[in-house]
């Protein structure tokens, strides 16, 4: 038990950054294709089973892993071209170390920290990875040795410089509203409210949140800020003279990075892993009460999905009958998850800190997978902004923003201390 | 005539902030995105193969074929070599012989169109002065297992029938 929950903060960013990449592109697809009236990717299979598309982008990373590895001859610094997709890579994941994915968990009078690295440190973590990211931009821009390559590079080193400074500032701004610089603490600040509105960073904050979000954007190069990779003009930006799972590393960090942002996003500005109006210490002691709640959402939820899957999956594949599998598995799941959920909702057994542990999980992944489909939903909305039109945006107008938002905040809490 | 006045957008402090504009564009693409995704039967997208296309139109220039006359179902063909002379790939290899039932002059031994050279411009339709030769099959897809496969001979050509009303040829 003592291992195993201090390995599983580390498993879950495993999960949370690995393995969500091709559920994520999944989303990216599906999602583009449904808001541009069209399908998106669903014919790929193992034996009639298509999980609505998800084998598409499992087969996408086995190609690109398999495919060969070239690197052309023109490069001279051959180490610098090979090390570059693997700090954008490596960076990504480390900023994911300091998320808090549960409040922390005390059991036998030992806390356990839900964060795969129990620091205090968290936001000052994330900026120094974050900023790191890019430096696989750039270093694979100029080692590349090619014009699109580094001008490229030279657009993603220009904006990052822009936007990392509003971001750290809008950061600030945060940090003297919650007083403190643990992302954990940060989240249980979160819990409370004022009659009625939960104090989510969003509502005490929103000019800090869309400074904050904006720059997340342009940090992770996504659109609208992606004119490093702009291919009308410049063929691909840095990654021109990458092939195979060189490539494969950059699109993967690409949505790491997202993720990751993401969830920052969710921890200082939505709640975190908390309920409006509901503290951790609440939901241990309406345990109860809170399982029959999800026992009847599991319900609900099944029977939409098993309704609205059987409309939709018309044209099987060869090999097994899809609808019919889907069918049995859900409402075997549901039939399970019932019977294990009643089993201590009716009280026969006690799992109130580990059941709180796990549905605090889940709400931290809703939240978070919230945000991918805001990132995807402002990417195919949103054309690519020009490049001077990026850094106008980012120093005069974010930049002035969020200075002047943190003048305001530190005359109100200072205001506010000094009232009480 | 007077000057038109165009109103320049952009310089009121709503625009210039951006956010509602961009709020209203993901208003829109959240609407088409929740509306395909309750109801998916509304997206124009064919599953080919399953769905076949259904907007092919006699118009649609698809596989040649050639015609037969109405009087006795024979080829309607002359070899005139018109259609072969027409074609920018030349993809139409025509041997013409005498026709020994009095019903013309000519009628072609081998007419042979090599699909895999054709670009479907359909020049040797226009061409054609008895219209022997169509491209309203609304057949689009052509496969094989070999380049012979490909080249599509006088006894296939006469077999394949049109999508238009219109199945024996109009000509003289």
């Amino acid at each position: 038990m003592n291992t195993f929950l201090i390995l599983l903060p580390l498993v879950l960013t495993m999960l949370y950054s690995l393995v969500s990449v091709p559920v994520l592109v999944w989303m990216e697809r599906r999602i583009a294709a449904l808001i541009q009236d069209r399908l998106g990717p669903n014919r790929c299979h193992i034996k009639g089973i298509r999980l609505g598309g998800i084998i598409q982008s499992v087969a996408d990373m086995m190609k690109l892993v398999f495919k060969e590895e070239i690197s052309p001859s023109h490069i001279k610094n051959k180490f610098y071209y090979l090390v570059a997709p693997s700090i954008a890579f490596m960076s990504a994941f480390l900023t994911f170390m300091v998320i808090p994915y549960a409040d922390n968990i005390t059991i036998n009078e030992k806390i356990y920290h839900m964060q795969a690295l129990p620091t205090d440190l968290g936001v000052l973590w994330f900026l120094a990875f974050a900023g790191l990211g890019v430096y696989g931009i750039i270093i694979g821009g100029w080692a590349s040795h090619n014009k699109y390559a580094i001008l490229g590079s030279m657009r993603a080193t220009a904006q990052v410089i822009g936007y990392e400074v509003a971001m750290g500032l809008s950061l600030v701004s945060m940090l003297i509203t919650y007083g403190t610089i643990s992302l954990n603490e940060m989240v249980t600040y979160q819990s409370q409210s004022f009659s009625m509105i939960p104090a989510w960073g969003i509502v005490l904050q929103p000019i800090a949140t869309i400074i904050f979000i904006v720059t997340a954007f342009a940090e992770t190069n996504r659109a609208p800020f992606d004119a490093a990779e702009g291919e009308s003009e410049i063929v691909a930006g840095y990654h021109t003279e990458y092939g195979a799972m060189k490539f494969g590393l950059f699109f993967v960090a690409e949505y790491i990075a997202m993720a990751a942002s993401g969830a920052l996003i969710v921890t200082i500005f939505l709640g975190g892993y908390q309920l409006p109006y509901l503290s951790t210490t609440d939901l241990i002691n309406h345990f109860e009460l809170v399982l029959w709640l999800i026992i009847a959402f599991t319900v609900v939820s099944s029977l939409i999905f098993l309704k609205w899957m059987r409309k939709h999956n018309i044209f099987a594949m060869k090999g097994l009958n899809e609808t019919k599998v889907y069918t049995t598995i859900i409402i075997v799941f549901t039939i399970f998850a019932i019977i294990v959920m009643s089993y201590y909702a009716l009280g026969f057994g006690h799992a109130g800190a580990v059941g709180v542990m796990i549905l605090q999980f889940a709400i931290f992944t809703v939240k978070l997978f919230f945000l991918h489909f805001v990132f995807i939903w402002v990417r195919w909305t949103l054309p690519r902004f020009r490049y001077d039109q990026t850094q106008k945006l980012g120093w005069n107008i974010l930049l002035p923003l969020s200075l002047i938002n943190i003048f305001i905040t530190a005359i109100v809490v200072v205001g506010v201390n000094y009232g009480n | 005539m007077g000057i038109k006045v165009v109103e320049r957008h952009g310089n009121t402090f709503k625009e210039k902030i951006y956010l509602h504009a961009i709020f209203s564009g993901m208003k829109t693409t959240l609407k088409h995105f929740t509306a395909n995704l309750s109801d998916a039967s509304n997206i124009p997208t064919i599953c080919y193969p399953e769905q076949m296309p259904t907007d092919i139109t006699p118009r649609y220039r698809g596989v040649h074929r050639l015609t037969h006359r109405k009087e006795d179902d024979s080829i309607a063909c002359v070899a005139c070599f018109m259609c072969a002379t027409a074609c920018p790939a030349n993809c139409i290899d025509i041997v013409a012989i005498a026709r020994e039932d009095s019903v013309d002059e000519k009628m072609p031994a081998v007419f042979n169109i090599d699909l895999l050279e054709c670009v479907f411009c359909g020049y040797c339709v226009e061409a054609c002065p008895c219209d022997a030769i169509r491209m309203d099959s609304g057949i689009f897809s052509v496969i094989g297992d070999n380049r012979e496969d490909f080249i599509y001979n006088k006894e296939k050509l006469l077999s394949i029938k049109g999508i238009s009303e219109e199945e024996y040829s109009l000509g003289k």
